[in-house]
């Protein structure tokens, strides 16, 4: 890194950043760990030296002196750190769950209100999630104990397609219901023009498009573009797909690989979290932010 | 005017030591106290003696040519030590070692402790004492800020404690070692420290030299908590299914494991030992993957049966010890052990 003064850094944190969450870690870890990341790095940088302190000694009758020193009030061995970890703000604007792993954008100091914009227009997010057929598991994930075991031999790859395709179509029924207009009206033939279109809740569930991509019993990978899930919501939808064609089945794995703009190439691994990196990440995300304006502020109803 | 002005000057420097009893008396204690500490102010020790040589009696309202600069509230209570150290000589010293002071801030019984410590009559004797075992300034900062109470103890208590160990044989850079990784070592009583090293002695049933060189290793291992300690080896002898031979050369190899989360341990142990199919006799040899973390050695696992390299028998060509595959960075894992290139190990991280 060129710059080694420490709150010229520190002054450039003000956008997103993605990373890449692993599973099995909770977000709330990712950020911790981000958050002391960022303050180690910006220690070990040029900090900034203590203030002057001005003594006045002698006898104020007489002579007095008039001394400045570093103030040792102000020392790091005696204040701690500069940069405290209570002092960085961070938050997240899409939460996944524990067995989640994949895209997250974390907003930091300033860019947690980016991070807020782009959480409150809901933006379309893609999920791969892996799924075995055969058996059920008490919480639907493959670290419970298995509850029911069925056979999948006459499962065939058309009619999982067949069964997707039938959900994708009901999906985007509900999804001209719950736009918040009369079906009826003029304004929701325009807006059914304009191609598939956002509900209005923020709170349901919608699928956009859901396609098996990897088929090889029992095991089986399906893509899904979606806004509002949530883990229960997905490992529900893999559940329903294993009783929908007479068989159980259970997920083994849910990977978010974009959340609007923002690929895997853009996340941050897990190795990667070091202040360096962050920054460099951070400068592609305002590029990729700067590029679609609809990120942070929307127009229209219709998905962009 | 001028008797208050001796009343609060001796309150100030004296109150903490006696009394207030008679001017007379006072007087003589000023000039012993001048002798033997540095806490009183210079200034205000020859102007008490001026004053008393002799006293005008004058009144309130005449000017004021007395240096009363001196005369001040005390120091209000503080949250940090922030308040004291521009003032206190025994915190910059400490400082000048460098103690991190904010780290002691935690422990509320620390803060005022130290404060009403000197550096030369409290401290000294003790820097001077640890210097001769042969520590550096560096690891005296880390001792003492580990460990504050260390000021507390007797310093022929230490002298005893040291002696303990140089008459159960430990060599001197034994005894180096054992200060500067163990700051709290110096705490225990010597039947404290009898009674742990019996404890190791005994339950791992190692030789003398076994338990030197265990303790020379890892000091911290000897003072940590016993009850962690059982537990761990609850862990590894029943949960894992060691037997006691092999846990005692999981502890001579790898101290550092009965110290670890019995719960993490235990998950590494499952992967190795049920996804990898790693006997048991094979990770005896080298413990020290138990402490690697789980999620490393999946991944570097998974990648690897992803390029189909997946060689642990010891008999065959193209063998991966258990130590090459959890050591090392990741870009020498992928080009070296793996064959393969940083860039299609990160790729592949991303689909996990």
């Amino acid at each position: 890194m060129l710059i080694k003064d420490a709150p010229v850094i520190w002054d450039s944190l003000r956008s997103i950043i993605c990373v890449y969450k692993p599973p099995n870690v909770t977000c709330q870890r990712v950020r911790q760990t981000i958050i002391t990341a960022v303050c180690t790095g910006l220690n070990e940088m040029e900090c900034r030296p203590p203030m002057d302190y001005v003594s006045i000694e002698g006898n104020p009758s007489t002579q007095l002196t008039v001394t400045v020193k570093p103030n040792l009030a102000d020392h790091p061995l005696v204040v701690g750190p500069r940069y405290q970890i209570e002092d960085l703000k961070c938050s997240w604007s899409n939460y996944l769950g524990l067995h989640s792993s994949g895209v997250l954008l974390l907003g930091l100091r300033n860019g947690t209100k980016a991070a807020k914009l782009i959480r409150e227009n809901r933006p379309t997010r893609s999920y791969r999630v892996s799924g075995r057929f055969g058996e059920a598991t008490e919480n639907g994930f493959k670290n419970e104990k298995v509850v029911e075991r069925s056979t999948y031999k006459h499962i065939k790859h058309a009619n999982i397609n067949k069964l997707l395709a039938a959900m994708q179509a009901s999906h985007q029924k509900e999804m001209f219901k719950s736009c918040g207009v009369d079906l009826q009206s003029q304004t929701a033939y325009e807006m059914a023009c304009e191609g598939p279109i956002r509900p209005a809740d923020s709170k349901l569930p919608v699928i956009y498009g859901i396609k098996c991509v990897q088929f090889e019993p029992p095991d089986f990978v399906i893509e899904i573009q979606c806004i509002n899930e949530y883990e229960t919501y997905l490992k529900s939808l893999i559940h329903e797909i294993g009783a929908k064609l007479r068989s159980t089945a259970h997920c083994t794995g849910i990977q978010c690989i974009r959340h609007s703009y923002f690929t895997l190439e853009n996340a941050l691994l897990r190795k990667h979290w070091t202040l360096q990196h962050i920054i460099t990440n951070m400068e592609e995300c305002i590029a990729i932010i700067d590029e679609h304006e609809n990120l942070v502020k929307q127009k229209k109803a219709a998905l962009q | 005017m001028l008797r208050r002005l001796i009343k609060t000057c001796t309150v100030r420097t004296l109150g903490p030591f006696r009394p207030l009893s008679s001017v007379q008396k006072i007087e003589n204690k000023i000039s012993t106290v001048e002798n033997s500490s540095e806490i009183i102010d210079p200034r205000l020790v020859s102007n008490s003696d001026n004053l008393n040589e002799n006293p005008p009696e004058s009144s309130v309202l005449q000017p004021c040519k007395e240096d009363i600069s001196y005369v001040a509230p005390y120091l209000r209570p503080s949250f940090n030590f922030a308040a004291y150290v521009n003032k206190s000589h025994t915190l910059q010293q400490l400082l000048k070692l460098g103690v991190r002071l904010y780290k002691w801030e935690k422990n509320q019984e620390v803060p005022p402790y130290i404060l009403q410590l000197d550096f030369d009559k409290d401290i000294k004797s003790y820097i001077i004492f640890l210097t001769d075992l042969g520590l550096q300034t560096e690891d005296l900062g880390k001792l003492i800020e580990k460990n504050p109470f260390i000021f507390k103890e007797d310093l022929e208590n230490l002298q005893v404690r040291i002696n303990y160990l140089k008459y159960k044989k430990f060599t001197d850079e034994m005894i180096l070692r054992i200060v500067q990784d163990n700051p709290m070592w110096l705490s225990f009583s010597t039947q404290d420290i009898d009674k742990k090293l019996g404890f190791f002695q005994k339950s791992f049933s190692l030789t003398g030299n076994e338990v030197r060189s265990l303790t020379a290793r890892k000091p911290r291992l000897i003072t940590y908590d016993i009850e962690h300690i059982k537990l761990n080896m609850f862990v590894i002898k029943e949960e894992m299914g060691f037997t006691p031979e092999e846990m005692k050369q999981i502890v001579l190899q790898t101290p550092k494991l009965f110290m670890n989360n019995q719960h993490r341990i235990l998950k590494t142990f499952d992967y190795i030992h049920k996804e990898m199919n790693i006997p048991l006799e094979t990770i005896v040899k080298m413990p020290q993957v138990l402490t690697c973390r789980e999620f490393r050695i999946k991944q570097r696992h998974q990648f690897l049966q992803k390029l189909g390299k997946l060689q642990f028998d010891t008999k065959k060509p193209n063998y991966i010890s258990l130590i090459t595959l959890v050591s090392g960075s990741d870009a020498h894992f992928a080009t070296e052990v793996a064959g393969s290139s940083i860039h299609a190990f990160n790729a592949f991280l991303k689909t996990m």
